[in-house]
């Protein structure tokens, strides 16, 4: 698309308005390429909004988005996609009625059978393009530890399975940039743990970036390159973990006085 | 009188067949609430009528730019409705066929309440070719057994068709979009390009049935197409199952049988009362049918309560 480096996503300005309540105020930050950034706030931060403004999902009243280098502000949240930018939900969304397979085979990218004139003039694509797709869902599957849930509804999974299964779903796409609202919540530790290593993992071998909302500090100090910290729908820090849990206005933001630091 | 009777009851369950094919496209695999089915059945019938009589066009030549009308008909409501919420969508589309009907009925080009009359000549030399090959098995005398072939043999062919599309990627993004239409948008998916084809395609199969109802009612008026036609479309639909297209089948067989079955009967009961009971009967099995098997003769009960 445009020059290898310099962020791959720039926020400025960015200003979303819920019935005169700005739910993002003006906020700007940079995601910089291949890393692991944390979005952390207060609740009412504007996090979820700001994640639903850079999938598309919701249409800045002000600002710019810049992904890669190319204005996304306000795109149909399909085309983002296509573009290499994939979210999850805060609250799962899998596709309950179908097999957790067809989940992972439906997120395959550059799958011509989608499409109608392309199904018909070139059956053998398709078939090519599904069988590739279905050893990457088996392989993602199997990292994910859903391998033997595969032919069963995604709707019968657990709620951390979900989780994982969303997760997964969304690096089918083979995505530049994974957004993740709350990937911990809900699933348990031991298997928290795995994920995490496994987008550290990715971000290795593959240089996706991730940018995650998460609550439990533990993840966000240990994990995190780079910390945003919002509050009241503006950016009020970025920095290292280290310099950010340092950083009296995150400790004011989080609680009030700037007395009581976590140690 | 038997063997005609239910050679004629065939007829309207494969062009209730046909029609509803396009239902299930819609509600069952895509989730879209088109109830204005009736409207592009009434367009691909018309067309026909009209372009044959009035221009002299082939009935085969008009049955395709029938089946073309049609699918600009869908193009149109969907572009111009699609982005309303799922149920203000379905009162879109029965308004939407309820302005063809009404047009058709008052306009002067379509003769109005007078109807289209005249246009079946070609199929008439068809079906008496058939039957004269027909006679050859001793089946000459059922006059309408070519247009049951016909009715069938499309009906079959178009279901086959949808079967095999339905495997395919492009049917399992439409399930997505069923399931959840945000997160398969999130997945890349053009969600508003999908349910814009499945109702082109959903308005060409009811063009299609348009064009047999034309043939069987040899007259065109506009209260054939009245949204009735829609709601027993859906009936069948219920009964056989959504998400499934033998459903289709088995859910017109189901319901024409129970519909006309029950003339038979004989009852001391007037000809208007009966009528209007064979209809309480039909409605008393949908709702034990939905009672006892909720997600239809051949819907998919585990799909069903897996979804929230």
């Amino acid at each position: 698309m445009t020059a290898p480096a310099g962020p791959i996503l720039e926020v400025r300005g960015a200003v979303k308005a819920f019935d005169g309540l700005l739910a993002v105020a003006g906020a700007s930050f940079d995601v910089e390429r291949g890393s692991i950034t944390a979005l952390i706030g207060p609740n009412g931060a504007g996090k979820t909004t700001m994640f639903d403004l850079l999938s598309g999902f919701g249409r800045p009243d002000a600002g710019t988005i810049r992904l890669a280098g190319r204005d996304i502000a306000g795109m149909a949240p399909y085309r983002i996609a296509n573009l290499g930018l994939v979210r999850t939900f805060q609250l799962t969304r899998v596709l309950a009625g179908m097999s957790v397979m067809d989940n992972m085979l439906l997120a395959a990218r550059n799958q011509p059978g989608e499409h109608l004139a392309a199904l018909i003039l070139s059956p053998g694509r398709s078939r090519a393009a599904e069988a590739a797709a279905r050893e990457s869902a088996i392989g993602l599957l199997a990292t994910f530890g859903l391998a033997a849930k595969a032919g069963d509804y995604a709707g019968a999974l657990s709620g951390g399975q979900r989780k994982l299964l969303e997760i997964a779903r969304a690096l089918m796409t083979g995505p530049s940039i994974v957004l993740l609202d709350e990937p911990m919540a809900g699933v348990n530790p031991t298997l928290g743990r795995d994920i995490l290593d496994h987008i550290a993992a990715l971000r290795s071998a593959r240089g996706t970036t991730f940018l995650f909302v998460e609550h439990d500090m533990d993840v966000v100090m240990t994990r995190a390159d780079k910390v945003i910290v919002m509050a009241q729908g503006r950016v009020i820090a970025t920095g290292t973990p280290a310099g950010i849990r340092a950083d009296p206005a995150v400790v004011e933001a989080y609680l009030g006085t700037p007395h009581a630091v976590a140690p | 009188m038997s063997v005609d009777f239910w050679i004629n009851v065939g007829v309207l369950a494969g062009i209730y067949g046909i029609f509803t094919l396009g239902l299930q496209l819609n509600a069952g695999f895509i989730g879209l609430l088109n109830f204005g089915q009736a409207g592009f059945m009434a367009i691909g019938a018309y067309a026909v009528g009209l372009l044959v009589v009035d221009f002299g066009w082939s009935l085969w030549l008009a049955l395709l730019a029938g089946i073309l009308l049609a699918v600009i008909g869908g193009l149109f409501v969907g572009i111009s409705s699609l982005r309303l919420r799922s149920d203000h969508f379905a009162i879109a589309t029965i308004a939407f066929a309820e302005i063809v009907r009404y047009v058709l009925q008052n306009a002067e080009f379509s003769g109005g309440n007078q109807g289209v009359l005249g246009y079946d000549e070609e199929w008439r030399t068809l079906s008496d070719w058939a039957l004269a090959k027909l006679a050859l098995i001793g089946l000459g005398d059922y006059t309408q057994l070519p247009l049951f072939i016909a009715v069938w043999l499309a009906f079959l062919v178009l279901l086959a068709v949808l079967i095999v599309l339905q495997g395919t990627p492009w049917g399992r993004v439409l399930r997505g979009i069923r399931e959840d239409e945000d997160a398969t948008a999130a997945l890349g998916k053009n969600v508003f390009a999908y349910k814009l084809q499945s109702l082109a395609i959903a308005a060409a199969l009811a063009a299609v049935a348009g064009f047999f109802v034309a043939l069987n009612v040899t007259f065109l008026y506009p209260s054939v197409f009245d949204p009735t036609f829609t709601f027993f479309g859906y009936a069948m639909l219920v009964l056989g199952g959504f998400a499934s297209y033998g459903g289709v089948v088995l859910g017109g067989i189901l319901f024409w049988t129970l519909l006309e079955g029950t003339r038979l009967f004989d009852t001391a009961l007037s000809a208007g009362q009966q009528a209007s009971l064979r209809f309480i009967i039909v409605g008393f099995f949908l709702l034990l049918l939905s009672r006892l098997r909720p997600q239809g003769l051949l819907g998919n009960r585990a799909e069903m309560r897996v979804r929230p």
